[in-house]
């Protein structure tokens, strides 16, 4: 099925101001299409993950989101170091976030395993150095 | 079901400025033909235009005190909120007054408020996640329009005003009134509480029947209140309840807090509201296990229909709560929280009912958001360039609306003018230029005849 891109948004590094407005705009737009809620909900809190990992771990990225008539996808991709150990990365509470990063509320080791949680499929594709690659499905129905 | 709203406009009035539509929560308003028109499928009755219009041209319609003489048994139902109104008077004071105006009952919303806190606190301990108070109707409309994601984290309870007046209705009938005498009005200090009446929150059919404002009551009480010097007798009357509490921001919470380790968190004011929601939306908020959300900055004592202002409500309410801070001896068991009727999404924010359609439209959008110049002046009369271009996807609004490509419009065709204008044929071209030479002629005459009577 067709995909049509409906968001695409450069996001710098550090910019927590900024944190969320990627996930809001996408909720919207996704209202517009008439979407569930509940999957809405599972889109929005998946790009909500994705875009602060963007602003805490990487150097700067961007994220991209489409539709087609049965499945959400969306896309990220940045430059940074990197996940080292994927396995441990989808375990709850690890973290490698700083000290002020985790003062601030975020870096609570559940980004990742959040985004698991809530999306139907996952594909990453990163090695230490080279940025990591993200693609996320949401079915509709 | 026809939607019946509160806050209405007075045409005569309103100069067709764009504060309102601008302040707007819900983006409900638009000025068409110099008026502001509000769209009822997206209000929520919360009031902010009656707060932002400078020219008093929106107002809530409400019930009206005389209406007491249409019943032969009415009573009135008084909110929290409402003692704050008076620091010369003593609810007893107050209570006595409603009486005198011509109501056979007085009730405490304030004795539901505190039962509903017990059974809040019972909910919350054989729960785990974050739930969002359901007592302020106007949040609860906010999030059945923006955030329907968020239904199932409400108290899927009735709230205190409706638990009372089903209380009071069930007592009074019982005691073999019959139901046609019996009038249920409640004193309400906001557009929010009086919708409820005709479109019900959680229930089926309202147990209210009228809603009278706060400041219409206010004023008929001081005309037959007692003065200060009964202070005594008054204060010996009747009692209301730690439930009082609730007519404020913070109240709710303070009462709950302490049985859920302080997991709570109160906000206040709708903009406020709407962020914290957000948030909550986006799984971004941790720990919190209750939050107390009232549309009115301040809860219920910032509502738009008190008399004095919320500052020094907040602050006599603050000082009642104080010296009445006991419970009340009542059964918790006798109200019914259960509601009759489940809170459900309102649908309206879809470009279209077909998802490909939809799509296509979402497209369209797209092309108008960057065709349009993204001042967000509200000029067009929608309160911003996204709003304006769904409307003229929708049919609602024409690309021209906008002033800026109107005057590109008038530009575009200024310049296609003279271009014509020079394109004329070429037997007028001499004549033409003759004529021209001529004018500039008489101009240059004209100019020394003014240097000359200098």
């Amino acid at each position: 099925m067709e995909e049509h891109a409906i968001l695409e948004k450069e996001i710098d590094k550090g910019d927590f101001s900024r944190g969320g407005e990627a996930s809001s705009e996408l909720k919207a737009l996704l209202r517009k299409l008439g979407i569930n809620n509940t999957i809405i909900r599972r889109a929005a809190i998946v790009t909500y993950e994705l875009e602060m990992n963007i602003i805490i771990h990487s150097e700067g990225g961007n994220i991209k989101a489409a539709v087609s008539s049965d499945e959400i996808f969306i896309y990220i991709d940045d430059e940074g170091p990197g996940i080292e150990d994927l396995e441990k990365a989808f375990q709850p509470g690890y973290s490698t976030a700083s000290d002020e990063v985790r003062e601030m509320g975020f870096g609570a080791g559940m980004g990742l395993v959040n985004v698991k949680n809530y999306s139907d499929q996952l594909e990453i594709d990163t090695a230490p150095g080279e940025g990591t690659s993200i693609k996320v499905v949401i079915a509709i129905k | 079901m026809i939607q019946q709203h509160s806050v209405l406009l007075k045409e005569e009035l309103c100069e067709g400025c764009t504060n309102c539509v601008k302040d707007c929560p819900t983006k409900a308003i638009r000025v068409h033909q110099g008026k502001a028109t509000i769209k009822e499928e997206l209000c929520i009755d919360c009031a902010e235009c009656i707060r932002t219009c400078a020219y008093h041209a929106k107002y809530t319609r409400t019930d009206s005190i005389e209406d007491i003489a249409d019943y032969d048994y009415p009573v009135a139902l008084v909110p929290p909120s409402f003692y704050g109104q008076f620091i010369d008077y003593s609810p007893g004071q107050v209570i006595k007054g409603l009486y005198k105006l011509g109501f056979k009952g007085v009730y405490d919303v304030a004795m539901a408020a505190e039962a509903l806190t017990y059974k809040t606190i019972d909910f919350l301990k054989n729960t785990k996640e974050l739930y969002i108070s359901s007592s302020c109707p106007v949040v609860v409309r906010l999030i059945k329009l923006l955030y329907p994601e968020l239904i199932d984290q409400l108290i899927p309870f009735k709230p205190p005003t409706e638990l009372m007046a089903q209380s009071v209705r069930k007592e009074l009938l019982d005691s073999g009134l019959s139901e046609q005498k019996l009038g249920i009005f409640l004193v309400t200090p906001c557009p929010g509480k009086t919708s409820t009446v005709h479109n019900p929150l959680g229930v089926d059919r309202s147990f209210i029947d009228k809603a009278i404002p706060v400041d219409k009551v206010y004023h008929s009480l001081l005309e037959v209140m007692d003065k200060k010097n009964s202070e005594s007798e008054g204060k010996k009357g009747l009692t209301p309840y730690l439930g009082i509490k609730w007519g404020q921001s913070g109240g709710e919470v303070d009462l709950i807090k302490p049985a859920i380790l302080n997991k709570t968190i109160a906000v206040s004011g709708i903009h406020n509201v709407k962020d914290i929601l957000e948030e909550i939306s986006r799984n971004n908020i941790t720990d919190i296990r209750y939050c107390e959300l009232s549309a009115c900055t301040g809860g219920c004592v910032g509502g738009v229909l008190n008399v004095i202002n919320p500052f020094q409500a907040k602050y006599n309410l603050k000082k009642l709560a104080e010296e009445h801070n006991k419970a009340v001896n009542q059964d918790y068991c006798l109200y019914s929280y259960q509601l009759s009727s489940e809170f459900k999404p309102v649908e309206v924010a879809r470009l279209d009912s077909d998802i490909e359609k939809a799509m296509e439209k979402l497209a369209q959008l797209e092309k108008e958001i960057d065709l349009l110049p993204g001042l967000d002046c509200a000029a067009c009369g929608a309160p911003d360039c996204q709003t304006l271009a769904e409307d003229i996807v929708t049919g609602k609004a024409k690309r021209s609306d906008c002033i800026f490509i109107l005057r590109e419009q008038v530009e575009d065709l200024a310049d296609q003018m003279s271009e014509l204008a020079h394109s004329i044929p070429p037997i007028m071209r001499k004549k033409r230029r003759e004529e021209k030479a001529g004018t500039q002629k008489e101009v240059l005459k004209g100019e020394n005849n003014k240097n000359e009577s200098k």
